[in-house]
């Protein structure tokens, strides 16, 4: 009988924190459907200016060839803005038109290479075989005030070519029937660089 | 009679001396004048270059080395300072110059590469391009015609072929016999 009374009352002692953790389980759950909700919301979000890192190769307006800066669309113009220097801009209206390709790289520059070519026993081999990284080519094509055209190309980290491709379709540049070529081609020469 | 010879030896000897301290200085004005005068000559007739983009034919290219070739192109040119002024294609300006000449790019052949693939062996992973460049006036007359190669094969991404080729073709350009004097010499053929 004592036996009974100390079994039911030590279960009524543990029930509010069972269902204290229950409500805890269900808030974190709710939580974590919610997030990725608003990181959606925030990706549509076309009011804020989108931007993204990109290392300009060459070609855009005065920009410094192989500077690192941020490409951003901003009212009516796409800019690409080195840390704390003026930005180069380009009306989007004279954009003609975008292409999308991708590139794997050899990563760490120049110091990397050097470092490689001195390791002993072909090491630097080694490592090179692993130090490379993908990343998306954006190529523009645009006219000056005097129909001249130029050319320009962005390497940016991968997946992020695509969504400055779409902000400019978005924008309104039109893209040329040889685009898809042009990305199968990239498509293509991505497979040769893995090879 | 004595101090007379005497001072025609001196005077020829002064003479002797001017001539030879003369002479020098009067051939290299002569040289001088006539450097000055083939420069202007050249100058008066220089041509200016509008600069075509790159036709990649039935090629498998990326778009992103059709750009960078033609912006190669224009820089390099620019650089040798060859042309009196260089257009790029749909510049306004052009129309209004009176000697220009069409620069034609056509790739012909081309050999994608692979970086790591340079790194990592050395000997293979080269990417090659092979193009023909053609300079044509207004009304269509080739004046100088070349295949050019431009390629990377051991540092640097796969892009920097497109510089070397821009590099290539410029300098090509520069030393070819094609005087830039207003009267096309000869169709000029050859590889780099």
């Amino acid at each position: 009988m004592d036996r009974f009374v100390v079994s039911r009352s030590h279960s009524e002692a543990y029930h509010p924190d069972r269902r204290h953790a229950l409500w805890l389980s269900t808030l974190l759950i709710c939580c974590s459907l919610t997030a990725p909700a608003q990181k959606l919301a925030q990706l549509r979000d076309t009011s804020a200016p989108f931007s993204a890192r990109a290392t300009h190769l060459l070609g855009f307006a005065n920009a410094r060839n192989n500077s690192t800066g941020t490409l951003s669309v901003q009212d009516d113009s796409l800019q690409f803005q080195q840390n704390g220097k003026p930005g180069a801009k380009v009306k989007i209206a004279l954009v003609r038109d975008v292409f999308l390709g991708e590139e794997s790289k050899q990563v760490g520059g120049l110091p990397m290479t050097l470092g490689k070519t001195a390791a002993p026993f072909g090491g630097g081999r080694v490592v090179s075989l692993f130090a490379h990284k993908k990343y998306d080519t954006l190529s523009l094509e645009y006219v000056d005030v005097d129909g001249g055209i130029h050319g320009a190309i962005f390497q940016l980290a991968k997946g992020q070519g695509e969504l400055v491709k779409n902000e400019l379709i978005a924008q309104g540049v039109t893209i040329s029937s040889r685009q898809d070529q042009s990305t199968k081609e990239s498509a293509a020469e991505a497979r040769h660089e893995n090879k | 009679m004595k101090t007379s010879k005497c001072n025609l030896w001196i005077a020829g000897g002064i003479a002797l001396v001017a001539i030879i301290f003369a002479l020098p200085g009067r051939l290299h004005g002569q040289t001088a004048a006539s450097k000055s005068s083939g420069g202007n000559g050249t100058s008066a007739t220089r041509w200016s270059v509008q600069v075509d983009q790159v036709d990649r034919g039935n090629l498998d290219l990326a778009s992103s080395f059709q750009i960078a070739i033609y912006e190669n192109l224009v820089d390099e040119l620019n650089k040798t300072k060859q042309f009196q002024q260089v257009f790029r294609e749909g510049d306004h300006r052009a129309s209004e110059v009176p000697n220009l000449l069409l620069l034609k790019t056509t790739i012909e052949k081309y050999t994608p590469g692979s970086e790591t693939r340079r790194a990592v062996t050395t000997v293979s992973g080269a990417t090659k391009l092979t193009v023909r460049s053609q300079l044509l006036t207004r009304e269509g007359k080739v004046v100088f015609e070349r295949p050019v190669t431009g390629d990377v094969r051991f540092f640097g991404s796969n892009l920097r072929a497109t510089h070397n080729l821009a590099h290539n073709i410029a300098k090509t350009i520069k030393q070819s016999s094609w005087s830039g004097s207003g009267q096309p010499t000869a169709i000029l053929t050859g590889q780099l």
